[in-house]
């Protein structure tokens, strides 16, 4: 798929209210989906080494379920956890567990891969787990790229709103110095926070083309 | 039995190419992912899976580094060719002695028409990257290679079309990278 046109300019201020504006609903619309899941591919670099695989990550409110599969085996490793303990199962030397899921993650595979703020940012929210923040918005009123906490996160492709959910991020490509996280999300699938029980209210794509 | 046809099937066998379709399952067993393409065998160590749908991704191990390529990520990743070949169960197919050399190798009869074997990893039981595998040999040779990981996550894969012992061109187990991709990782 091709990446949307780099843009030179700065961009106006009708497209800043234009793209605040998409930005606000969208959050209103995320809001209501505490639990969510997306499935894909991801390539992870850092400082010359890295890899890349299938992700399948589930969040349920503050609880996440992140499945990575290696390419042809599909060897799988699964970071799984909630906000104060993470735990990686399936690679050598047995489960490991610790507070934090992103130096879990980086101890034991080297991947870099800042696992708090994606939550928000795989999204296309700025997260709230990161500091500062800064929002620009392309010529197509969409999200392009947004500034926290070092990384720089370029939203290259979306998937079109339907009728359970806002825009969802396709492609995003991750910069923080020399780490880069590549994200390549082919299906969304949202779930309203029902009473409990409720049957899942879930859209999910076609099959990626 | 199946072990009578993995003979048949390896004898004289120095390379292989067909086509193959992929299903992962999850610990749960609900269907995760339905991927197809083409590989390529050649002995002692060379091969090259090159997934089509439901996207493209190609990965070439040339003997002596692995390379994977992800287009839609414009990256390439490369490691040292090494255990992680040996410990797969596909890499016995061209090289049968490996196969009891590395696992545990037992007939497991007949099911859905094919005859199997099933094969666990000997030796330090955290070393291999699979709990359990199966091969399942049919008129057409191993048409389905089963593997579940130490997650619980089964891949199947059915291979069909297979041609012996093909001319392959120079450069099937070969990769250079295309201008404008990040190459990481070591060797190669």
């Amino acid at each position: 798929c091709v990446s949307r046109p780099t843009r030179t300019a700065p961009p106006t201020a009708q497209e800043v209210a234009t793209g605040e504006a998409w930005q606000r609903a969208r959050h209103v619309a995320l809001e209501g989906a505490t639990r969510w899941s997306l499935s894909g591919r991801i390539a992870v670099s850092a400082n010359g080494k890295g890899g890349s695989g299938r992700i399948d990550w589930t969040q349920d409110g503050d609880r996440f379920d992140i499945a990575l599969g290696a390419p042809v085996t599909r060897q799988s490793w699964r970071l799984s956890g909630d906000a104060t303990l993470a735990r990686l199962e399936g690679l050598e030397g047995g489960p490991r567990e610790g507070a934090d899921a992103q130096r879990l993650l980086q101890e034991a595979t080297g991947w870099r891969i800042p696992v708090g703020a994606l939550r928000d940012w795989a999204r296309g929210l700025p997260s709230t787990q990161a500091t500062g923040g800064v929002e620009t918005y392309g010529s197509d009123g969409r999200l392009a790229r947004v500034t926290q906490s070092g990384w720089v996160l370029e939203f290259q492709d979306w998937h079109p709103a339907t009728a359970e959910r806002p825009d969802m991020p396709k492609r995003i490509f991750a910069r923080s110095g020399d780490a880069t996280v590549r994200l390549l999300i082919d299906e969304w699938q949202l779930v309203a926070a029902g009473p409990a029980g409720e049957a899942p209210r879930s859209g999910s794509d076609a099959v990626p083309e | 039995g199946a072990r009578d046809e993995l003979n048949a099937f390896t004898k004289g066998l120095k390379g292989l190419d067909g086509a193959f379709s992929q299903q992962v399952f999850d610990p749960k067993g609900k269907l995760k992912e339905t991927s197809s393409g083409k590989v390529a065998l050649s002995a002692p160590r060379l091969f090259r899976w090159e997934y089509t749908k439901p996207y493209p991704q190609l990965i070439v191990a040339d003997g002596k580094t692995v390379w994977v390529f992800d287009p839609d990520l414009q990256q390439v990743t490369k490691r040292p060719q090494g255990a992680e070949e040996q410990h797969s169960p596909l890499s016995a197919l061209i090289d049968p002695g490996k196969l009891d050399a590395q696992f545990v190798v037992k007939e497991a009869g007949t099911d859905k028409g094919l005859e199997w074997l099933v094969l666990s990893p000997k030796g330090e039981k955290s070393d291999a990257s699979f709990q359990s595998a199966r091969l399942g040999f049919g008129a057409a040779g191993l048409e389905k290679m089963q593997v579940v990981d130490a997650l619980g996550q089964r891949t199947v894969i059915d291979f069909s079309g297979w041609k012996r012992n093909p001319a392959f061109g120079r450069d099937v187990f070969r990769y250079s990278p295309p201008k404008g991709v990040d190459v990481i990782g070591e060797g190669g």
